[in-house]
């Protein structure tokens, strides 16, 4: 098992810390896969952490301008860790002014990742930072835990409102409830909806468009040729699983989407270049 | 007690107040003819600071010549004085100090725009002299920088980390965080940065050592060196001997002495594993070194390598009894003697791996100078490890 | 405007409606007495009037003129009503209650009468949200009879000038000592905490002071938890008027300027403390 890589692009920098901080208000740990093409950012629903899971998949071509792996074996050309978002998040906002930094798998006290930069300094010699992040190595036998999820077979499908208007709204929602009804159908329109002894809230966003699937998305052979386009699909979730979404949002997204599956599951996609990230909430009744 | 501070001189004080603050809850105050001294103490009494204000630093200082006067407060209330740090240099035209000996008053008057005027009257006790016994000039190791290197150093740390280490080479520095070893080292991310001589004003290094004492006592000192952009110094010796910050200029001067662990098999480990006692550590080109870095692992598919399956032999090192030893007998010769005994009783009872090395304060003559110039009666205070706090 | 078009038919059942192009102009107001759940909304065809109590002692009122609204419809004298204002303002914030110039919440505020809830169709950037309040039946306010007539002592300050003061108070002490007096100190504020007093003095002549009319001296104090709410009025304001009468009754009246330049008023009453009195 051998890594390395080496980022010298200081955009390329940023966008790798906005994404790994990202995912690092989102889990307090995860499992990092490292495939010869991709990076893959893990968490799977657990009971521990609410029944949500998280699927973040980047290009490494992306990032990095030197990217060296070896798997465990040829067949399994695949490294795969347990780390701590928190802790790569924090070295790597501090070198965000850095020349070069390097990222790698070493055996110090015990597996870590180390991060490397050299920083600018105005002197003849290169101030060298190394942050020795410990991580936990997965073995084999585990890995198809960590496997991407398949597509749910959702009833709904429809482009997200701009993540800080909905962030706006669910922060004030959650002030005032604990759990939110998701709704939306396929005409558009998605609805957000609270009720408490006090108060009933209900935001309605209409116009939102509803993304394109293939065929191979749903089941009876896409959403739209076997549902009323006025029909909502709904889902109670618990706020502050929606909340920690929007509010670990770096990323300006090109792309935002929910998918709902009725009573069941939220599933939150965003797409940004060659990073995607997949969100899973589960219903409550 | 009768003195003026006016301008910028106001902001000066209130941030060495703030300073102060981080290192214990009591200000204190003793008027000398040699300038204004404020001092603090932690509770456990391994970190000490002093900040001494020369007359020229006031507008008007007076004193009453032969008569000592020394007291304490809450350095919260001080803290309250000067609250709006921010917009003290707006608001702020002139700071009145005056001692009220009567009532036991020390009033605080800041005279603001728009004519208002605040006065606080704040209540104190009479309290010993507070000293630390430090010779940061006699010290092998000495640095000098602008505070901004620092500032960026200690900026990859965390806010939460309680200790750095510091380590020398002839070239080089290198400052990393502090992990006790029987806390959760696995699961500790381990930082360390590596800067060269000539970042450097002042780079002199006579002996090859490691230090670790308290991250926190340092950021509020850099805080205080920023603000005024006054280059700060760093003195330190061997582990066990404090380690003392400062900052000068021709009318201040401020130190901060802070306790270095004396137990230091933690750091002879580490230094042994990266040679820093007999040889110099690790070049900081290892950065440009390319090889792959490889961790290799037995991947059992049945079962999962937990972290002490993992991790690379520790290799168990005898208890560095003689290494504390000598610390403490080095330490002891700076020592009155009347505090050997309660040096036993810090001895007992202590975790192993995280001790300070006491520092002593109290009545001993003045060690440098720029502390008090007067003898003051015996009030001794031994300073010892952090777990005092919990009594 | 999806609000306009949709209450247009039913406008009759309400007893009040009130629309705002800026829904901040009402929030931010109602922020300035946010210190209890329960508030108690008076409206009269001159405006509303948010009443906010604690433990009889100190009361504070927000004046909303009708001018203010762009629609101000009621079809009683008056219409009385009381809901929870916290939750009243996460409603009126709902998109965030952006400071951004050009980006605002419309409202548009229902009430259909006793046993109905208080109605808010709030619109930004299209997206609509409809909150349904639950309302009470209101308490009748206590008069505190702090009358003009009987005002002893009179100041007008720049808000800019007490915010310091209020900001660095010691909240150790218990109480707030308000000296008024035509000679010095003039205007003094007092503490007495922990760790030692501290006076704040304003001289007569200060360009903060708009307007001094003391014509007794006068001490009082104050408790400072129930003083200490009056700051976020003092947050928002930019002149305060503080008057005592002969009873030594507290009136803090702050002049609030919205986003859109109207003056508003914020009103507190605070009684004084009942053991200096006695002293």
């Amino acid at each position: 098992m051998k890594f390395r890589g080496k980022i010298l692009d200081i955009a390329c920098l940023n966008h790798f810390t906005r994404v790994i901080t990202t995912i690092s208000k989102l889990t307090k740990t995860c499992v990092l896969r490292l495939t010869p093409d991709n990076l893959f950012f893990v968490l799977s629903g657990k009971v521990a952490n609410g029944g949500v899971s998280m699927w973040c998949e980047l290009s490494q071509a992306n990032f990095f301008d030197e990217y060296q792996m070896e798997g465990v074996s040829p067949e399994d050309n695949e490294i795969c860790l347990e780390v701590t978002p928190e802790n790569l998040s924090r070295a790597l906002k501090t070198l965000q002014n850095a020349k070069a930094v390097k990222v790698k798998l070493t055996k110090k006290h015990c597996p870590c990742l180390t991060i490397a930069a050299e920083l600018p300094t105005l002197s003849s010699i290169n101030r060298v930072v190394t942050h020795d992040v410990p991580v936990d190595v997965i073995p084999r036998r585990l890995w198809n835990e960590f496997k991407e999820p398949s597509m749910p077979d959702f009833d709904v499908s429809i482009y997200l409102p701009p993540l800080k208007t909905l962030k706006n709204i669910v922060d004030r929602m959650k002030n005032l409830s604990n759990f939110l009804v998701m709704e939306a159908n396929l005409s558009g329109e998605m609805n957000l909806k609270i009720e408490t002894d006090l108060v009933s809230v209900t935001t309605h966003f209409k116009d939102l468009g509803n993304p394109p699937w293939g065929d191979e998305a749903s089941q009876d052979g896409g959403p739209s040729q076997s549902r009323d386009p006025e029909d909502m699909a709904q889902a109670r979730v618990d706020i502050r699983k929606l909340q920690q979404f929007l509010m670990g949002q770096q990323v300006n997204p090109s792309k935002a989407m929910c998918n709902i599956v009725h009573e069941r599951v939220v599933h939150l996609i965003l797409l940004h270049e060659d990073v995607s990230l997949q969100y899973f909430i589960p219903a409550v009744a | 007690m009768d003195c003026v501070v006016t301008g910028g001189n106001v902001k000066v004080l209130a941030k060495a107040i703030h300073s102060l603050s981080r290192i214990g809850d009591e200000l204190y105050v003793e008027p000398q003819e040699d300038g204004l001294a404020l001092r603090s103490v932690n509770s456990s009494r391994s970190a000490y600071a002093c900040f001494l204000f020369a007359p020229l630093f006031f507008s008007r200082y007076t004193v009453h010549s032969g008569h000592t006067f020394r007291c304490k407060m809450a350095i919260k209330s001080v803290q309250a004085v000067f609250r709006s740090l921010a917009s003290l240099e707006k608001t702020v035209e002139k700071c009145h100090i005056e001692l009220d000996d009567q009532n036991n008053r020390l009033t605080f008057t800041l005279h603001c725009k728009h004519g208002l005027m605040k006065t606080h009257n704040l209540s104190f006790q009479d309290s010993e002299s507070l000293q630390a016994v430090f010779d940061k000039d006699s010290y092998a190791n000495v640095f000098r920088s602008n505070p901004r290197l620092l500032v960026d150093t200690v900026m990859h740390f965390p806010p939460s980390l309680e200790e750095v280490t510091v380590s020398v080479s002839d070239e080089r520095m290198w400052v990393r965080n502090h992990v006790e070893e029987e806390g959760d080292q696995s699961k500790a991310m381990l930082t360390e940065l590596c800067l060269a001589s000539d970042e450097f004003d002042h780079f002199a290094v006579q002996a090859h050592n490691s230090v670790t004492f308290c991250l926190k006592e340092l950021r509020g000192l850099l805080v205080f060196a920023e603000s005024t952009g006054l280059p700060m110094s760093m003195y330190f010796d061997e582990p066990g001997s404090p380690v003392v910050l400062s900052v000068t200029d021709s009318v201040l001067e401020g130190n901060f002495v802070l306790a270095t662990l004396s137990d230091d098999s933690n750091h002879r480990k580490k230094n042994n594993s990266r040679g820093a006692h007999t040889l110099p550590p690790p070049p900081p080109d290892d950065f440009m070194n390319d090889d792959i870095d490889s961790y290799l692992i037995a991947m059992d598919t049945s079962v999962a390598p937990g972290p002490s399956a993992t991790g690379p032999p520790t290799p168990q090192l005898a208890d560095s009894i003689c290494s504390k030893q000598t610390a403490a007998a080095s330490h002891r010769t700076r020592l009155h003697s009347e505090e050997e005994e309660e040096d036993k009783t810090t001895d007992s009872g202590r975790p192993p791996n995280k001790k300070f090395c006491s520092l002593f304060f109290g009545s001993v003559l003045p060690p440098s100078p720029q502390m008090s110039t007067q003898p003051v009666s015996s009030q001794q205070v031994l300073a010892s490890d952090s777990e005092d706090d919990v009594q | 405007m999806p609000l306009s078009t949709q209450s247009q038919g039913d406008a009759e059942q309400y007893v009040l409606v009130a629309s705002l192009d800026n829904a901040r102009n009402l929030s931010n107001i109602l922020k300035a007495i946010t210190f209890k759940d329960h508030a108690i909304f008076s409206a009269t065809p001159n405006g509303l009037k948010v009443t906010v109590e604690d433990s009889k002692c100190l009361q504070a009122n927000a004046f909303i003129q009708a001018e203010i609204f762009q629609e101000f419809t009621i079809r009683d004298d008056s219409v009385g009503f009381q809901v929870n204002l916290t939750v009243l303002l996460d409603c009126l914030n709902i998109f965030g209650g952006s400071t951004v110039p050009g980006v605002s919440t419309a409202l548009r505020m229902c009430y259909k009468g006793y046993g109905y809830p208080l109605t808010l169709f709030l619109e930004e950037g299209g997206v609509v949200t409809v909150c349904k309040i639950n309302t009470q039946e209101p308490e009748e306010p206590v008069d505190f009879e702090f009358c003009s007539t009987n005002v002893t002592n009179k100041v007008i300050l720049l808000s800019e000038s007490l915010k310091e003061a209020f900001s660095e108070l010691d909240m150790t002490s218990e109480v707030l000592q308000i000296t008024m007096s035509p000679s010095q100190p003039y205007f003094r504020l007092s503490t007495f905490g922990n760790s030692g007093n501290a006076h704040y003095d304003y001289p007569k002549d200060s360009d903060m002071m708009e307007l001094f009319r003391c014509t007794k001296t006068q001490t009082n104090r104050y408790k400072m938890s129930l003083l200490k709410p009056s700051t976020k009025a003092l947050a928002l304001s930019c002149k305060v008027s503080v008057r005592t009468d002969s009873r030594g009754f507290l009136s803090l009246q702050y002049l609030v300027r919205n986003d859109d330049g109207q003056i508003c008023f914020v009103e507190y009453f605070c009684c004084p403390d009942e053991e200096v009195e006695e002293q």
